[in-house]
This record gives structure tokens, C-alpha cells and sequence, in this order.
């Protein structure tokens, strides 16, 4: 029972890192019908950022403050001077490009960091375990619940009530009516992208302490993110939190009974949503 | 449209290919290396350029296409023919399977959906490590004799005789997709990827001219798994990894989409500068990356268009067409 409940809480964890991975890509296509597999290099490159912090500065706190805005700040580059070119080209030339892009950011880590992955210290304030009578659980993991909860909490926040939240939302339903309103779609697209890489950067520095940051960790979680987000549904913030944790649970429940399965089970989930049901369990019609 | 090098002259420079390759290139197996994914490259090239679908799934067929061979020679001693038309039908069913259900959707729809096979194929061939050896994949496989009624063609232990095989299956291949994409079904598909709306008004079952191609381009990609597992007598798992897909896309975009030539181009680039790159330094794969973003940006022709594009500018005298580069401009930021 106990290990059921724990493989439950890990996947919890696990699933709020899926949808932070997840849920930029999915308003990136959602919105500009454009497919970033540079997507995954942004969470490895957010780990890296955050290692390197740590290392320099022995803060795991300070790097959590500074390497997400690092990510930003890459994102909207990446967008505002490569990207942005292709939005009208076929989109093999769109995968082909995020493709170099996510190759450029991969050999480069490795380039600055080495081939093999580094460790990251969990945070003093964090170490250690909290235990409720018979159980007993990591408290950074619980952190990682906690905080990712808190940060979607704030996300829905400003989607829901903010105006930019207004115009992101309207534009994945259509972004050309958007642009007729007098918007300025162009800035919003570099938006989003830099909210889309704090959101992968984040996920990526919150997992290091976790599972520390490897060279090779970016195209695993771009295929988990591509699963959330079809799951979801395309677009879909409260999809790509559902997929996520949907995935996180599956995942994790099933690692101790036949994690191979588990793998197969959600690639085949990711197909029949998109042969059966396109716009995913929560995505709009 | 007219392009830079007719057919005839596409095969003659491709066959010439054929006899330079194992002579420049520093080995023959380098050179086999060459030949077989040049093969892998053109049944991808039939999609990109062709049909206009861009599929992830390349790599269960090569994957496929190598298991089957593999296991055909390990567990019976049947001749090496046997085991290429083991590839052959291992490969036609599964692009079959993969193919009918992915063309049910378009654009970037049929993209995820390939990618979504190309992860389960892979992780089924995880899970069944009985079978296909799991992650240390099949090892010692033999390497029989070419016998043709009881006349030994080629013998394949020296380098050159695989080189051979491959280079002859290759040759055959070319020539076959030449004439697949001259003939009235290749126009059709051509048609498709120009503007499918229009080929359906005209009434053409779009559907059912995609699923052949698909199944065309799976076993050719088979094939090139299948002599991939004979060259290295290893079939690893990374055969069916989906990063085997990229590769092969890779190959295909960055030597030119739409014509057969730009395959040659593209696999004898990736793997060349792959194999001797990576021995000078272990980071050139950021060295593709900034090629890959360059020609996505710029070079939307690939190599060959690049080429095609030099020769107009130097002569004058090549054929003016409307090249795909000019109709697929990059358009900014207004």
C-alpha cells in the first residue's frame, strides 16, 4: 500500500515537471501552429545553467533565480532572430531548424560541461526526509510538488486575469483575428516563446538535485512533452497539467511492474488521440 | 520543371558514384557505410520530395529491416536472398500498419503521429529482448555466401564484395525509383504534394496513392537495414531509435528534396563528414546543427539546390526553372 502511495507522490513530482516541460510547447503550437523541437534543449540547457550556478556560487536558490530568466532570455532570442523566419516556410524546414538548434545547444553543453553528467547538490535547507508516523518522503520532492503547484497556480492566474493572458488565450483560437484587432502578434510569439523556455529551464533546474544534469537528457523529455501535449490537447494549459500528471502517475506507478509497457502504452495512447480524438482530453474543438 | 541534371544523367553520375566512392573514400567500409544509407536516404526522399510527407518512422522500417534479416539468417541456413526478402515482407507489412493509419491526418498531425510509432516500435523492440536482443542487440550474424543456382556471385567475406552487394542493390534501387517517380503514379504523387485539394477534385484517392508510397518507402529503407546488418553483422537497437528517423531526414533535406540525385548528395555528406569529423573533433555534431539551421533558413534546396543555383548563376546556360527555393522563400517578419 505504502509503495503505491509513494510511486503516486513521485509521480505527482514527475508529472508537474512533464507539464512544465510541456505546456510552452503546447502554446508555441498551439498558437503559431509550429512544432520547437529545440524544445527538449531548452530543459537540458536549464539544468546545465542551474549546475553551473551551483557550482560557482554554492546557491542552489540563486540559481533557480537566475538560470530560468537566462532560459527566457535564450527563448526569445532563439525566436526573435532564427524562428521567427520560418513561420511561413514548410514545416519540415521548421523541424529542420529546431532540430540544428536543439544539436547546436546539446553539442555546446557538452562543449562547455563535458560529456558526462554532473550531480547537483540538493539544497542544505532541503536535504533530508519528512516523516508522517509510518511515512516517509524526500522533502525536497515535496518542495518540487509544492512549488510547481504554487507557479501553476500563479500561471493560471495570469492566463485567466491578466490582459496579455487574454490575448495569449485568444490566440490559439485564432491568431489572425488577433492580429485584426491591432495586436501586435509578432511581440506576443516572442513572448511566448521566452515564457515557454523559463518554463523548460525551470523544470530542468528543478530536476537536477533529483536526477542531476546530463548531456543526453533533452530529446527524452521533448518525446514525454510531445505525448503531453497531444494527450492534452494542443493548445491547452489545463490539458498539458492533466497529461502531465496523467503521464507522471502511468509512469511511475508502472515502473516497478513494467516500465518497457508503460513506454509503449503511452506512445500508443499519443496515437490513438490523434487518430480518434485530435484536439485531446481537455483541448478545444 | 526541369532540373539541373536529367534522369540519365542522375543514374550516370550516381553509377560513376558508385566506382569513385570505395577508391577516394579512406576504406570500403566507409564506403559500404556510404551506399547503404544512401539507400535509406532515397526511400525517405521518396516521402519529403514526392509525396511532401515528412516521416518520423524511418527508422522502424530500417529497424524492422534489420531484425528481419538478421533473424532469418541466425536461426535457419537459408541463403542471404532469403533473408533481403525476409526484410523486404518484414518491412512492406509494417509501413503498411504505419502507413495506413498515419496518412489518416496531414501536416504536422502525420509528423507526430510517425514520431509517436517510431517511439512505440522502439520500445516494443525494448520489451521484447527474447527476440531482438534488447539493448545489446543481435550479435554474429552470418554473413552467407551470394549463390545464385549453386554458382557462387560473391563470396562477401572481403570488404569489397559487401561493397558490392550494396552498391548493386543501390544501382537497382535508383533505377527502380527513377522509374517509379517518372511514371503516371509518380506524377500523381507529385500532384499530391503540389496541392492535394486539387488532385482529390480531380479524383484521385489521395489516401490510397500515400499508403503505396509509404509502403514503397518502407522497403526501401527496410533494405537498407537489412545490408546494414550484414555489413556490421550487429544489429544494435539503435537501428529503430527514432534518432535513426533524424538522421535519415537529415540526409535527405540537407543533400535536397525532389530529385533522387540529392539523396547521393546528402548520404555521402552525413556520412563522410560524420565519420571523419567526429575522429578530428568529438563535437561536430554542432557543426551539423549550424548547417541544419542554415539550410533551413537559406538553403532550402539542400546541397543540390545549392549546386543548381551556382551553375544558373556561373552559366546562364542551365535550365531557368522555378525552383522549389524560390516559390518556398522565407518570409520575415512583415
Amino acid at each position: 500500500m505504502s509503495l503505491y502511495l509513494i510511486q503516486l507522490i513521485n509521480g505527482l513530482g514527475i508529472g508537474m515537471i512533464y507539464f512544465m516541460i510541456s505546456v510552452g510547447l503546447s502554446i508555441i503550437f498551439g498558437t503559431m501552429n509550429f512544432v520547437n523541437f529545440a524544445h527538449g534543449a531548452f530543459y537540458l540547457l536549464g539544468a546545465y545553467l542551474c549546475y553551473a550556478v551551483v557550482a560557482a556560487t554554492g546557491s542552489f536558490w540563486l540559481a533557480l533565480a537566475v538560470a530560468p530568466p537566462a532560459m527566457a532570455l535564450t527563448g526569445w532570442f532563439a525566436e526573435r532572430y532564427l524562428l521567427s523566419r520560418l513561420y511561413h516556410a514548410p514545416h519540415q524546414y521548421q523541424i529542420l531548424v529546431t532540430l540544428g538548434l536543439a544539436l547546436v545547444i546539446q553539442e555546446g553543453v557538452m562543449l562547455v560541461w563535458g560529456a558526462i553528467g554532473q550531480n547537483v547538490a540538493t539544497p542544505v535547507l532541503l536535504q533530508g526526509v519528512v516523516v508522517f508516523g509510518s511515512f516517509v518522503y524526500p522533502k525536497y520532492r515535496l518542495f518540487v510538488i509544492g512549488f510547481t503547484a504554487l507557479l501553476t497556480f500563479v500561471l493560471w492566474l495570469a492566463l485567466e486575469r491578466t490582459r496579455y493572458g487574454a490575448i495569449l488565450r485568444a490566440g490559439t483560437e485564432s491568431t489572425e483575428m488577433v492580429a485584426l484587432l491591432g495586436i501586435d502578434i509578432f511581440r506576443m510569439f516572442s513572448f511566448t516563446f521566452a515564457l515557454g523556455a523559463y518554463l523548460a529551464g525551470l523544470a530542468g533546474g528543478l530536476t537536477a538535485p533529483i536526477s542531476g544534469a546530463d548531456p543526453f537528457m533533452g530529446p527524452g523529455a521533448l518525446s514525454v512533452a510531445f505525448v503531453v501535449v497531444v494527450i492534452g490537447g494542443i493548445g491547452s494549459f489545463s490539458g498539458a497539467l492533466a497529461g502531465g500528471l496523467l503521464i507522471g502517475v502511468v509512469q511511475s506507478e508502472m515502473s516497478s511492474l513494467w516500465s518497457e509497457g508503460a513506454n509503449i502504452m503511452i506512445y500508443v495512447a499519443m496515437a490513438l488521440v490523434i487518430l480518434v480524438r485530435p484536439r485531446g482530453l481537455l483541448g478545444r474543438a | 520543371m526541369r532540373r539541373l541534371l536529367q534522369p540519365h544523367v542522375e543514374l550516370a553520375v550516381s553509377l560513376a558514384a558508385v566506382v569513385v566512392l570505395p577508391i577516394v573514400l579512406p576504406s570500403i567500409a566507409m564506403a559500404t557505410e556510404v551506399v547503404i544509407f544512401i539507400i535509406a536516404t532515397l526511400g525517405c526522399n521518396l516521402l519529403i520530395g514526392y509525396v511532401g510527407l515528412m516521416s518520423f518512422g524511418q527508422a522502424i522500417f530500417f529497424g524492422v529491416g534489420a531484425y528481419a534479416c538478421s533473424l532469418t539468417l541466425l536461426h535457419s541456413h537459408v541463403g542471404i536472398g532469403a533473408g533481403l526478402l525476409a526484410a523486404i515482407a518484414a518491412s512492406a507489412i509494417v509501413a503498411l500498419f504505419v502507413g495506413f493509419l498515419s496518412t489518416q491526418k496531414r501536416g504536422i498531425y502525420f509528423v507526430m503521429l510517425t514520431f509517436a510509432f517510431s517511439q512505440m516500435f522502439y520500445f516494443i523492440a525494448y520489451a521484447m529482448a527474447g527476440l531482438t536482443g534488447g539493448d545489446n542487440g543481435l550479435l554474429d550474424i552470418p554473413r552467407p555466401p551470394l549463390v545464385l543456382f549453386h554458382v557462387t556471385l560473391l563470396s562477401l567475406t572481403p570488404p569489397l564484395e559487401m561493397y558490392g552487394l550494396a552498391a548493386v542493390v543501390f544501382v537497382a534501387l535508383f533505377v527502380f525509383l527513377q522509374r517509379v517517380i517518372t511514371s503516371p503514379f509518380g506524377s500523381t504523387l507529385q500532384a499530391i504534394r503540389e496541392n492535394e485539394q486539387r488532385a482529390i477534385a480531380v479524383g484521385y484517392n489521395t489516401r490510397n496513392f500515400k499508403v503505396i508510397a509509404f509502403v514503397l518507402s518502407g522497403v526501401v529503407t527496410g533494405i537498407a537495414g537489412a545490408l546494414y546488418a550484414l555489413f556490421l553483422q550487429f544489429a544494435p537497437l539503435g537501428n529503430i531509435d527514432v534518432s535513426m528517423s533524424e538522421r535519415i531526414i537529415v540526409m535527405s533535406i540537407l543533400g535536397g528534396t525532389g530529385s533522387l540525385f540529392g539523396s547521393v548528395l546528402g548520404g555521402t555528406f552525413y556520412v563522410v563528414a560524420g565519420n571523419m569529423l567526429s575522429a578530428i573533433w568529438p563535437r561536430w555534431l554542432l557543426l551539423l546543427g549550424l548547417i541544419l539551421m542554415v539550410v533551413g533558413c537559406y538553403l532550402q534546396g539542400g546541397l543540390l539546390g545549392a549546386a543548381e543555383r551556382l551553375a544558373r548563376r556561373i552559366g546562364r546556360r542551365g535550365p531557368r526553372a522555378m525552383t522549389p527555393a524560390a516559390s518556398n522563400k522565407p518570409v520575415g517578419r512583415p
